[in-house]
């Protein structure tokens, strides 16, 4: 599904912030991205969902080598993947309800269609009280619930959340990684960057390590610490 | 294909909320409302002062085009009328007896082939057309006024201009005829420059509104550069994010379009008794009517000024979108 083949990036004429990073993610698979802070977990996420080009070395996603992919090829690609920002990226003239709806919306599906998904959605993750709010009005929690919902609205094949759970408390971070849980049961694989121990620690999942710049693949492992 | 569609989809019930000042406007049935989950809001793109500017652009369009049309009118209308009649002038000098000599000039002209009516005009007929250069004078009575003698032809099997005007020559002293071609020519040619210089006109708001446009288009998207990357991260292909600021511009160019022609009509309305009141006396007036006519548009004049504003609305629909895609380029 992804493919990074010795991939190095730096921005600009600066140090590389990552160097030969090579790893596979399988379809169906979950994994955690984890790192000190300033390690290059973001960069990595950016080149994933395609905001950056690498400096060096090949990245494939769904089997297409970006290299070679035309704009509008990097549109469809994205409609594959969710995402979730650690600044969440909410439209602040759209309430919450419009917000989730957007990755359906652009996909050119008529509002009676997807409404009731939407809405059940946002119950589930527990904004069901603010659907029609409008995200100035919502707290750093809600914002984050939101930015989930309306990265796992469109069943993405692959889902990468940026610290999703930095801004909630721990029983809403426990509920909503049971949500990327059963997304991945349902075969969307799923790549978590985080760096709280505490959450990795819940699940058995492969851990994808960055230290200054340099990526190491470790095994699965659960309440490790 | 997508401009149809575009033009089909757009919300066309709010562009009367988009013409009102906003506290009027608020008050519409919801109906007429403007739709409050546009993904691009519509202040962030056309704001009030590039509606004013679009307005005034099809204000000078409109105002371009109906003076070219009128005048075009008032040509054809001129050269039609001139080339059914032709003009004998008689010299009243050397003549002993000017009122015999018209009635038999005219009397010689009435014979001829293709002659449909011959109209002699008095003295006083001559001197009312130097009245508006020469103005209500007894000194025009001593003065040696030319004669006029007017011919209607009949322009489907006209005369021989040459056979009667060396009849003339022939029988009559001092008579001189005027086939009205120099006149004709001269028309044509105040026509074309009229429409050039009308073209060079509408050319050039046209420049100025594609700049504006253009600028605008920029600005737009910079301004929503946050809103542009979160539609590119869920998927959105520039296509969409094109309509998403198309149909902006589009709203934009009809409601500015409406109120820069509805300016226009008021004013050409207007022309008549403007005429009038700004004609400067009548010599002024006089050539101003010969130019414009009455000064009034007919039916197909006010439906160019609607015309225009189709164009206007096409023209900001068509430049944003090309303009957002070379932005998205660049972004790429």
């Amino acid at each position: 599904m992804i493919r990074f083949d010795n991939v190095g990036l730096r921005y600009g004429s600066g140090p590389e912030i990552l160097r030969d990073v090579t790893f596979h993610v399988h379809p169906g698979s979950f994994h955690f991205l984890t790192g000190p802070s300033g390690a290059g977990k973001t960069s990595l996420l950016r080149l994933l969902f395609m905001s950056l080009r690498p400096s060096r070395g090949l990245i494939f996603v769904f089997g297409e080598n970006l290299a070679d992919l035309p704009p509008a090829g990097r549109a469809a690609l994205r409609r594959r993947i969710g995402i979730v920002f650690q600044d969440f990226r909410l439209l602040d003239h759209l309430t919450t309800w419009e917000n989730v709806a957007l990755p359906l919306r652009v996909m050119g599906q008529t509002e009676s269609d997807y409404a009731d998904d939407v809405t059940d959605l946002l119950h589930w993750v527990g904004l069901g009280n603010r659907i029609h709010a409008y995200p100035e009005t919502l707290s750093g929690g809600e914002k984050q619930r939101a930015a989930i919902a309306r990265a796992v609205i469109g069943r993405p094949e692959l889902l990468l959340a940026d610290e999703p759970t930095g801004n909630v408390d721990p029983a809403i971070g426990n509920r909503l990684l049971r949500l990327f849980v059963e997304l991945n049961r349902l075969g969307t694989s799923v790549i978590i960057a985080t760096h709280d121990y505490a959450l990795m620690d819940q699940l058995e999942a492969p851990r994808l390590m960055l230290h200054e710049g340099q990526l190491q693949v470790g095994a699965p492992q659960m309440g490790a610490r | 294909m997508s401009f149809l569609s575009d033009i089909k989809d757009y919300p066309w019930t709010s562009l009367l909320a988009g013409i009102l000042p906003a506290r009027i406007a608020a008050r519409l049935p919801e109906r007429f409302q403007a739709p409050s989950s546009q993904i691009v809001p519509p202040a962030s793109v056309a704001g009030r002062a590039l509606t004013v500017v679009i307005a005034i652009m099809t204000f000078l369009a409109c105002l371009t085009a109906g003076g070219v049309y009128m005048v075009h009118q008032s040509a054809s209308a001129w050269v039609d009328d001139i080339a059914s009649e032709i003009t004998i002038e008689l010299n009243p000098l050397n003549t002993t007896d000017v009122e015999k000599k018209m009635t038999l000039v005219a009397l010689f002209l009435a014979k001829q082939p293709g002659v449909t009516r011959v109209k002699p005009m008095s003295a006083d007929d001559s001197a009312k057309l130097l009245e508006p250069w020469l103005g209500s004078t007894a000194a025009l009575s001593a003065l040696p006024v030319p004669r006029l003698i007017a011919v209607e032809i009949d322009r489907s099997n006209p005369p021989d201009m040459k056979v009667i005007e060396n009849a003339l020559n022939q029988n009559f002293e001092g008579v001189t005829l005027d086939d009205h071609r120099r006149w004709q020519s001269e028309i044509k040619t105040i026509t074309r420059s009229t429409a050039l210089g009308g073209i060079v006109v509408l050319g050039l708001v046209a420049a100025a509104t594609i700049a504006v446009i253009i600028s605008a288009t920029r600005s737009a998207m910079a301004t929503n550069r946050g809103i542009i990357e979160v539609l590119h991260f869920v998927g959105a292909n520039d296509r969409f994010i094109s309509s998403e600021f198309e149909r902006h511009f589009l709203g934009l160019g009809v409601r500015a379009g409406l109120v820069g022609a509805l300016a226009a009509a008021v004013t050409f309305l207007l022309l008549p008794f403007l005429l009038h009141l700004l004609g400067g006396g009548a010599v002024t007036e006089a050539e101003t009517r010969r130019l414009l006519g009455t000064g009034e548009l007919d039916i197909w004049g006010y439906l160019l000024l609607v015309v225009i504003v189709v164009v206007v609305a096409a023209l900001c629909t068509i430049t944003s979108r090309l303009g957002v895609f070379r932005v998205l380029k660049s972004y790429a």
